[in-house]
């Protein structure tokens, strides 16, 4: 199964400026978060993935394929929602949606009716028969993710899907992308600096500061790594540290009581809890270690630019904080 | 994707083939086109010259019908090669003012809420889209220059008989070269300006100003430096020059209509180098994304 989307020494010039510098990477996650902040590169590398910008150097490939060279193929697998205004404001939301589908192949049939399906999904059927330059900024958000899946791809680039919209209509557009990711059979790039619309829909994110990669992380592994690494507060040690080494978890105590433990692979927690019933050892409070992702993405922005890394060999692991 | 139960389902079923896709730009330009009854009208209106073309040759082959308007056969003008420049003029005329107040409608509105990426992010090349677009304009023309002046040809060579239509059957092909060409100018003109200032009330007032304005620039030029090449800025004078010739309008008559003024190789320039810069403007504008360049 090849990568979503790989980069190979990839650099992309507007005019004199060079904006995405030597990116190398590659990225399999079925949701994939495209984070930076603002002039980072990130809607660049979502318009050369598109085929719109041509790279001075390297290449990027979706699915194992050149995007140059094979423009036409990949653009028929990939839904694409703006982040700017993009319609026609006097065509009614269902014939607009029809009329893109028409144009990435599919007949006028089938067009017409997953036009209406695709404002439905999106929760604006009844006002599928509106011109669309009545909408609301939040309605014309969905009609652009309508357009961007009536065809069905395989990819679906979304360019701060989330941007001007009410903290309903957020979670609603976060929500529709979490159902989109769950149904397996589409893959998502979100760009967005929104760090929490990312952290809840994605697990993998790709973080460029001033056009290079600062971070390409698995959020999945983060979240089961976080998982094992307990901070606890006891009521007196007791014994307890003892008993919890010798289950194999380091353990380290920091006084009055706090102690950091590292779980090992066969521990589950329900053993601690029996060790300090054992201790009559009564455990106050237990956290796991939450290393967000904004602790992530302030590290990679702290951190200063990392050379480019070498072009991952084919089938490695992706690259890690 | 079903709508009861509002789940995602990915697409598997046929596409339709790859080089029909500008089709669907063309079907649905010349729909929202037609949507505007003005428009419609003034579509309709344009086929009257050729209603009263064919009213001509019928009451011009008929006998009783000349005694009703008080003519002999023989009295009636000649239907020929200056019958059919002057039908395909008239038509042209009312193709221009069709195509200035259709066309950078078509072009603008992709422009104005910037759904042009939308098109080009799909499967549809810039090529495509231009195609597209073109044939909307290549369609509406076509239906109101040389289908109509072809038809009248084959009446008339039916009722004239006697070899009329194998004789002349030369003028055939001249009503479809001189229309096409027509239709390549205007359409592109109109196309690269749409593109150019993206408005389309602007737009259509540069298209116009094209065909006005610029004569009059060509004419002072002409006054000052003495010269005629300012006619080369008239491009419908322009089109008239390669008409004349493409119809075979004999010298004498030429310098009569100043048709002479400039030579014809001059006139094939204009028009070839007008439309190359059209389609290099095209080309540099019509991006999904501008690139300011710094």
């Amino acid at each position: 199964m090849p990568a979503v989307i790989e980069l190979e020494n990839l650099e992309v010039r507007l005019g004199q400026r060079t904006i995405l510098d030597q990116l190398n990477g590659s990225l399999s996650g079925r949701c994939i978060g495209l984070l930076g902040p603002n002039g980072s590169g990130k809607s660049t590398l979502i318009n050369t993935l598109l085929g719109f910008y041509r790279p001075a150097n390297g290449r990027a490939r979706i699915f194992g394929k050149e995007v140059q060279g094979n423009l036409r193929e990949l653009r028929a697998q990939i839904g694409f929602m703006p982040e700017s205004d993009a319609f026609i404001a006097d065509m009614s939301g269902v014939r607009f949606v029809r009329y893109m589908a028409e144009i990435s192949g599919l007949p006028a049939n089938e067009a017409m009716e997953r036009a209406h399906e695709a404002f439905f999904y999106v929760g604006l059927g009844e006002a599928r028969y509106r011109k669309l330059g009545t909408y609301s900024l939040g309605m014309k958000q969905l009609a652009k993710l309508a357009q961007a899946i009536a065809h069905g791809p395989r990819l679906l680039l979304l360019d701060e899907p989330t941007n001007g919209l009410d903290p309903e209509a957020r979670l609603r557009m976060l929500q529709l992308v979490r159902e989109i990711r769950d149904t397996g059979q589409v893959n998502l790039l979100i760009s967005s600096h929104l760090l929490r619309d990312v952290e809840e829909c994605c697990d993998e994110v790709i973080i460029l500061k001033e056009g290079r990669i600062a971070a390409i992380c698995n959020l999945e592994e983060e979240r089961k790594a976080n998982l094992k690494f307990l901070e606890l507060e006891v009521s007196q040690e007791n014994g307890f540290l003892e008993s919890v080494k010798s289950l194999g978890c380091e353990c380290a105590s920091f006084g009055g009581g706090r102690l950091k433990v590292v779980l090992s692979d066969n521990i589950e927690l329900r053993q601690l809890y029996r060790l300090a019933a054992e201790h009559s050892v009564q455990i106050r409070r237990m956290n796991y270690r939450r290393d967000s992702l904004e602790d992530i993405f302030l590290k990679a922005m702290s951190s200063g630019t990392p050379p480019p890394p070498p072009p991952p060999p084919p089938g490695s692991s992706n690259g890690r904080l | 994707m079903a709508v009861y139960k509002r789940t995602y389902k990915a697409y598997s079923g046929a596409l339709t083939p790859a080089w029909s896709r500008f089709g669907v730009l063309a079907r649905y330009g010349l729909k929202t086109l037609f949507n505007s009854r003005p428009f419609t009208a003034y579509a309709v209106l344009c086929l009257f010259p050729f209603l009263f073309g064919l009213l001509t040759i019928y009451v011009f082959h008929n006998t009783a019908a000349l005694a009703l308007v008080n003519l002999r056969p023989g009295q009636t003008p000649i239907i020929g090669n200056y019958w059919f420049m002057a039908f395909l003029g008239i038509e042209a005329w009312m193709s221009f003012l069709l195509t200035a107040w259709g066309a950078p409608g078509m072009i603008s509105r992709d422009f104005a809420n910037h759904s042009i990426q939308l098109y080009l992010s799909r499967p549809l090349s810039q090529v495509e889209y231009l195609l597209g677009k073109v044939s909307v304009l290549g369609i509406l023309l076509s239906c109101t220059t040389w289908i109509p002046a072809l038809i009248l040809f084959v009446v008339q060579a039916q009722l004239q008989g006697n070899g009329w239509g194998w004789a002349n059957l030369w003028l055939a092909g001249s009503i479809v070269v001189a229309a096409l060409l027509g239709i390549a100018l205007i359409s592109l003109l109109s196309m690269a300006l749409a593109v150019w200032v993206r408005w389309r009330i602007a737009a259509t007032a540069l298209m116009i100003g094209t065909f006005f304005l610029l004569p009059a620039f060509g004419g002072i030029f002409d006054l000052i430096l003495r010269t005629h090449w300012g006619r080369l800025l008239n491009f419908s004078y322009v089109m008239m020059v390669i008409w004349s010739s493409l119809f075979r309008v004999p010298e004498q008559q030429r310098h009569i209509a100043q048709f002479d003024l400039i030579p014809l190789w001059s006139a094939w320039a204009t028009v070839f180098v007008v439309c190359a810069i059209c389609l290099w403007l095209l080309h540099r504008r019509l991006k999904a994304r501008e690139v300011e360049r710094g």
